[in-house]
């Protein structure tokens, strides 16, 4: 037991906050001057405060720049929700694949993009309504008198499968205009502008302000249900309400760019070894590491090949999958208890 | 502060675990539920603090009917230590107790020094402030059980509910928890309500037992009045025999030899 000590909360919350901010700038600074075409730090700085237009502000401020602030709003939202659900399932191995909001999501993007390739343009709200009915439903089969966290893993699991038996034979059948939804699919930065910034950031905000609502009954639910019950906290409504925070964000981030899985799971749990289980510096700690980590990724994604861009979505879960084993090695013995 | 209950029954399913039970409670007194396995006792507690839904019957609260409370108005009345609990492995003593606070604190609102004074307060009473600083898989089970019980006084309640707060435990910290408990009650007048197994540490530190049997009441009184050869063999169907000694204030129960 006495390892348990040094393995959570050894850090100050201060260092690790001012230490994740001093990347962040970094990595944005790397950001901004690596791709396909590189550029070093004093260039930009001189073209961009140049008057007119050339390539470089062109690439820097409408193509780079937006992409980085996406970037960081969506590890801050997808960690977000996973740090939420982690606590209204009493379960570590929660995000937002669970509830259903990846498998609505795709679901409804297959359909639009295949079968109604007309409505492309409206693709977002598609996905957000399919991921928040996803998640609807899931919720609505586990409920009995009440919602128990086990029901309703299991009727995620249910359910995650008939969404994703449908969505694999209608790409079956349309195999030949599979490119859209395997973008989708592997969620992807590229080609994004201002336009998804500004729509992202509102809902971003919002639901980042909500999830701080949520911090005395994430940390209650815990106690148990029991203990959170007899300390004056409503555990079913507790649960719900977190539940939907943690579905807006990740339905957000889905309709805007398509599935990144794996920062909702493992983000929180590096947060949680970082500063300890209390969601008052665990969750904004998730939302700073998970803006690094995505942000990392992308970069990674678009300039470890010259040339080619690989979706972010696949960065993360081929580095986040041996990652998390290790972890899982690492402090098996004392999560675990 | 009176806690009132009247033909309770509480069902799991189809499963009537507690029928027709009355309760009073007052403050002040420390009343013990005992009964064997199955008996209901956990049930009538949780049933009476609300944890559990109860099919028919009312539980009063001051003459008030309690499920029109808040519930966190519920939760600054009366303090509940459930039988499952958990906490993350690395909360801290202190961060612990201080949930006991959140019945007290809304969105945004809190008093943050009386919160303190009442956290340390709850930790001083109960022996554990010297533990303040440390994670509470760094306690034993007795000091995380007396953690635990800071956690509920430090809902200022008027009466304290737990459940089988001795179980898991060995004897030393059993007793250790008996005397807290005690010394609590004795103290700042903070009525408890347990439910034990030990019929003996009952029979030391209760004003009243309640036993069950079978879901429902098989007798209530003061312990030494409760606790007889008759009853043991009712309700247990154990043989004994009921010692007193002298220099004790309360008798023993001696079982038949195996």
């Amino acid at each position: 037991m006495k390892s348990a000590k040094n393995m959570y909360g050894v850090m100050k919350v201060g260092t690790v906050v001012i230490v994740l901010l001093i990347m962040l700038a970094i990595l944005c600074v790397v950001s901004i001057s690596v791709g396909s075409a590189g550029y070093s730090i004093p260039e930009i700085l001189q073209q961009i405060t140049k008057e007119g237009k050339s390539p470089v502000k062109v690439i820097v401020l409408n193509l780079r720049l937006p992409r980085i602030l996406l970037a960081i709003m969506i590890g801050a939202c997808l960690s977000t929700s996973g740090a939420l659900l982690q606590s209204v399932m009493k379960n570590p191995l929660a995000d937002p694949g669970t509830i259903g909001v990846s498998a609505g999501a795709a679901t409804a993007a297959s359909t639009i993009i295949l079968l109604f390739p007309t409505m492309t343009g409206s693709l977002p709200l598609f996905a957000f309504g399919g991921a928040a009915l996803a998640c609807f439903l899931i919720y609505s089969m586990a409920w009995k008198r009440g919602v128990d966290p086990t029901r309703i893993i299991l009727s995620g699991v249910a359910i995650n499968s008939v969404l994703g038996a449908y969505t694999s034979l209608l790409q079956m059948l349309n195999s030949d205009s599979l490119q859209g939804v395997l973008a989708f699919m592997n969620g992807s930065l590229s080609g994004k502008s201002w336009y998804e910034v500004r729509i992202l950031s509102v809902y971003c905000i919002i639901g980042l302000i909500l999830s701080f609502g949520c911090v005395k009954s994430a940390n209650a639910l815990q106690l148990g249900d029991e203990m959170a019950k007899s300390l004056g906290i409503k555990v079913n409504l507790s649960r719900i309400l977190l539940s939907a925070v943690a579905a807006y964000l990740a339905a957000s981030t889905v309709a805007m760019v398509g599935m990144i899985g794996f920062v909702g799971l493992v983000v929180p749990h590096i947060a949680r070894i970082l500063v300890g289980s209390n969601y008052k510096v665990m969750m904004p700690v998730s939302m700073l590491l998970g803006a690094n980590i995505l942000l990392f990724a992308d970069t990674i994604g678009r300039s470890i090949v010259p040339g080619m861009e690989i979706p972010v979505g696949i960065v993360m879960a081929v580095s986040g999958g041996p990652f998390f084993l290790y972890m899982l090695r690492k402090k098996g013995a004392s999560y675990g208890n | 502060m009176e806690i009132k209950a009247q033909q309770i029954q509480v069902a799991y399913g189809e499963y009537i675990a507690v029928k027709d039970m009355d309760i009073h409670l007052k403050k002040g007194e420390i009343t013990t539920i005992i009964g064997p396995n199955g008996s209901g006792k956990s049930t009538v507690l949780k049933a009476i603090t609300r944890l559990l839904k109860y099919k028919k019957g009312t539980v009063y609260m001051n003459e008030k009917d309690m499920l029109s409370f808040g519930s966190k108005e519920l939760a600054r009345h009366i303090g509940v230590l459930p039988q499952s609990h958990t906490a993350p492995p690395d909360f801290k003593v202190k961060d612990l107790v201080s949930y006991g606070r959140m019945p007290y604190q809304s969105f945004g609102k809190r008093n943050k020094e009386e919160d303190e004074r009442i956290i340390n307060w709850a930790m001083k009473a109960t022996g554990v402030y010297d533990l303040r600083e440390k994670s509470i898989t760094q306690c034993s089970g007795g000091e995380a059980q007396r953690v635990w019980i800071a956690t509920v006084l430090t809902q200022q309640p008027e009466m304290m509910f737990l459940d089988e707060p001795t179980t898991y435990l060995d004897i030393s910290h059993q007793l250790d928890t008996m005397k807290l408990v005690k010394k609590l009650n004795k103290e700042s007048g903070i009525g408890v309500v347990m439910v034990l197994h030990d019929l003996g540490q009952a029979l030391e530190v209760s004003d009243r037992i309640i036993v069950m049997k079978q879901g429902k009441k098989y007798g209530e009184g003061k312990p030494e009045e409760v606790v007889t050869k008759k009853m043991m063999k009712d309700v247990y169907n154990v043989d004994c025999d009921i010692v007193w000694i002298d220099g004790r204030k309360k008798p023993l129960i001696v079982y038949k030899e195996i």
